[in-house]
């Protein structure tokens, strides 16, 4: 209790760094909201009207407390560009990314730890050779071109989804799935591969170890020794990739979403920074922090349950 | 009961292509009897392990073997995967030298012990429970309860040894190999383990076959003695016959070099210059953010030139912290150290830890030159090379990286890099127990050529009484953190 109790601590503290950190970043970046919303022929009187509105003619460090006491409360501030509350814009965005993400992020459990485990249990035939050569390839495919391809099968040939034409999960659920699975492949396949070139190689590397000879000396057959004793082992490193995988298919979503024509909330801060409505973008930038954050918080945790050596620690 | 015929076990050689192999083991033949125990006796690449390994059905997958292994007149070579697997853990089981590494660090001690059951027996639950705790209280451990809720990491090497031990006589097997299981112990456990090897022997008939590098061993433990020279058996007797009467030379090498105990005469040291002054010296230890602990209390000794000091005591007894503070690693003590010459150097106990493995040899010993700007370029070379010669390797060691010595001539180059700053100082921890016996003699022997020749003295730890009554002109006790001079 103790342990998380100071984890949660560190949380907190690592959040507020990070909204610190990107609320400054846009002060100092080149660029004025103001400009950007108004046109570049605004007037002086213009800008003042606009620059009061939203509240940046008080100091940066009075902006920065008020934003960090409002954002706590649940009140992301105002858009520059579409004039209306953050949270208003992110409201119908976050659960379509955070769906993306979910289903990428199980697709790269489902497909990484069956072929994982099976491509060091033949590490040594030539088929899993071949894999091992397939899987290195998958690993290099950026994720938009694998999208691009997706959408020619499941969408074109297939005929799962009509490429282009999301359907919003308050339209039909069935549908917004079935739209999100070529996205979701396109994310989770080179992550996958990923997870498994870790896996495979964790999975040899505790072979070598002399518990394994002291399994096989009591009379396991081969597949016991693979799942009873190698594998609790072998996923102590992969546990650590997965969490960190988590912040990448976020920002993989961004590029897909763009591919999809998904409207989640990567596709909502690509136009955002191009509005310069910092309000926008930094919200989503926290969200992102604090997901990545509690992943990582979730990760550690879970190291307890599988290694009794790191609970005493 | 078992009878090895013929046994040949060979591995590819690394080229790619080529058709050769490497005879690990050449063809032996012996037998052995139920509730006998048999030593196998030689040194690392004798081919000991490989005989183990092959009666045990452990042998790497890439090692080719030929042969008849008879266990109850059934051929074990000639059976299937699925017929070995039963044997193994039931008739025939094992344990290992590395007590540390050998049980699996995330699974709790009384499910790796009752795994054999699962395997091989119909018990149920509650009886299988039952069984593990008896064989872990016939093992010597107490409380088996909390034990089989404990994690490897939590137990100390010889507990481990013992729950190996335990998990390989609870089915009370037949046979039981075990391969050095007292290599990687203090001495004190070394002798509770092969009691306890000794009273399941006679207990429950199980017969031992006991490989050890180490002569002395198990010269009051076994039956019988193979001695294995080369992946051959170069003689075989009972431990009388082979320490009174050796008749291959290889057996009177090995014999040979078992350090004797001496008398230790107490040598004129008034007149002496000391080296280190040791006055009224604590050492404390903090455990991560726990409770300060004191672990050397008030302690007093001189070394004196070319004097060797011996350092035992239990492990966990305060022998790092003592040789740490010296070092000056650790500072948190009250008390003086005085040293009267260069700081003193330190040559450990894994040689193959101990040198970083992508640097060449050369480099490694030249880098304390480095870092102190010492001599020209030209110069730093040409003593490293020098000092090479000293410690009996060749110039052309400088170019090899720590990965193509053997482990004694790791320990060369590690005494080497301690001699390198002109230290006349060693504190040498331990500096020839992962060594084999054969090797470890010339490491002691270079040791005590080097002190004369450049006046040195050593603190010397280490848990051999042999080895430190061979060595030391003086022994320092320390019991509890305190320390007491034997004379």
């Amino acid at each position: 209790m103790k342990q998380i109790g100071k984890k949660t601590g560190t949380l907190i503290i690592t959040l507020l760094f990070i909204s610190f950190a990107s609320f400054f970043a846009f002060q100092v970046i080149p660029g004025d909201p103001a400009l950007s919303v108004l046109g570049m022929d605004a007037t002086e009187q213009q800008v003042a009207v606009f620059r009061k509105e939203m509240g940046l003619d008080k100091p940066l460090l009075v902006r920065y407390g008020n934003w960090v006491w409002n954002f706590a409360q649940g009140d992301f501030g105002r858009s520059y560009h579409y004039r209306t509350p953050v949270s208003g814009l992110l409201g119908d965005k976050l659960p379509v990314t955070l769906t993306l993400t979910l289903i990428s992020f199980s697709f790269v459990l489902l497909i990484s730890i069956p072929f994982g485990i099976l491509m060091a249990k033949f590490a040594e035939s030539r088929l899993g050779k071949a894999a091992n050569v397939v899987n290195q390839v998958l690993m290099s495919v950026p994720s938009f071109f694998l999208g691009v391809l997706l959408v020619l099968v499941f969408g074109l040939l297939l005929k799962w989804f009509t490429p282009g034409k999301y359907i919003s999960y308050t339209e039909s659920i069935t549908g917004f799935l079935l739209y999100l699975i070529a996205p979701a492949a396109a994310i989770a396949i080179p992550k996958s591969a990923m997870v498994i070139k870790f896996l495979r190689s964790s999975v040899l590397e505790q072979r070598k170890h002399n518990y394994v000879r002291t399994a096989y000396s009591k009379g396991s057959p081969e597949n016991r020794v693979l799942f009873i004793h190698i594998l609790k082992n072998a996923s102590i490193p992969v546990i650590t990739i997965l969490g960190m995988m988590i912040a990448d298919i976020m920002a993989g979503s961004i590029v897909v979403e763009q591919v999809f024509n998904i409207p989640g909330v990567g596709r909502l801060l690509v136009s955002s920074i191009g509005y310069r409505d910092y309000p926008v973008v930094q919200a989503i930038i926290v969200y992102i922090a604090s997901t990545v954050v509690i992943v990582n918080f979730i990760v550690d945790m879970v190291y307890r349950l599988v290694d009794p050596r790191i609970r005493e620690a | 009961m078992l009878e090895v015929r013929d046994l040949k076990v060979a591995f590819p050689k690394e080229e790619p292509g080529s058709k050769l192999v490497d005879w690990a083991v050449k063809g032996i033949s012996f037998s052995m009897g139920r509730g006998e125990i048999l030593a196998i006796i030689g040194e690392s690449g004798s081919g000991k392990s490989m005989t183990a390994l092959s009666i045990a059905g452990l042998l790497p997958p890439d090692a080719v073997s030929s042969g008849e292994i008879l266990f109850n007149k059934k051929d074990l070579m000639a059976l299937s995967k699925e017929g070995r697997r039963m044997v193994q853990g039931k008739d025939i089981s094992m344990i290992f030298q590395e007590p540390m590494t050998s049980l699996n660090p995330v699974m709790k001690i009384g499910k790796q012990i009752e795994e054999v059951l699962v395997l091989h027996t119909g018990l149920s639950k509650a009886e299988r429970k039952e069984r593990v705790c008896k064989a872990l209280l016939d093992a010597g451990l107490a409380d088996p309860e909390r034990l089989c809720q404990s994690y490897p990491h939590q137990l100390s090497g010889g507990m481990r040894q013992r729950v190996m031990i335990a998990m390989a006589s609870v089915l009370k097997p037949q046979l039981m190999i075990a391969d050095e299981p007292t290599t990687a112990l203090d001495k004190r456990i070394q002798g509770q383990i092969l009691r306890l090897l000794k009273q399941i022997n006679t207990e429950k008939k199980m017969g031992i076959l006991f490989i050890s590098h180490n002569l002395e061993v198990v010269k009051d433990f076994c039956d019988r003695i193979l001695v294995m020279y080369q992946g051959e058996i170069v003689e075989s007797g009972t431990p009388e016959e082979i320490f009174q009467n050796p008749k291959e030379e290889y057996t009177k090498k090995l014999l040979a070099s078992i350090p004797k105990g001496k008398q230790i005469v107490k040598k004129e040291i008034l007149e002496k210059k000391p080296v280190l002054e040791v006055r009224n010296l604590n050492v404390y230890y903090t455990e991560k953010r726990k409770q300060k602990r004191q672990v050397i209390f008030n302690a007093n000794f001189t070394i004196y030139e070319k004097e060797i000091v011996g350092l035992v005591g239990d492990s966990g007894g305060g022998k790092s912290s003592l040789s740490k503070a010296i070092l000056g690693i650790n500072k948190d003590i009250k008390g003086e150290i005085c040293h009267f010459t260069e700081y003193p150097q330190m040559v450990f106990q894994d040689p193959y830890g101990s040198l970083n493995p992508v640097k060449r040899i050369g480099w490694i010993l030249e880098e304390p030159l480095r870092i102190q700007g010492r001599l020209k370029k030209a110069e730093r070379k040409e003593k490293v090379l020098h000092l090479l010669e000293r410690v009996g390797l060749d110039r052309a060691y400088a170019g090899r990286r720590p990965g193509e010595l053997s482990g004694g001539q790791r320990q060369r180059v590690c005494i080497a890099l301690a001699l390198i700053l002109e230290s006349r100082f060693i504190i040498a921890d331990e500096p020839v127990s992962a060594l084999d016996v054969t090797i470890q003699a010339q490491i002691l022997e270079l040791l005590k050529e080097l002190k004369e020749e450049y006046k040195l003295s050593y603190l010397f730890i280490s848990h051999d009484m042999a080895v430190i009554n061979e060595m030391c002109d003086r022994i320092l006790r320390l019991e509890d953190g305190k320390l007491y001079e034997e004379i």
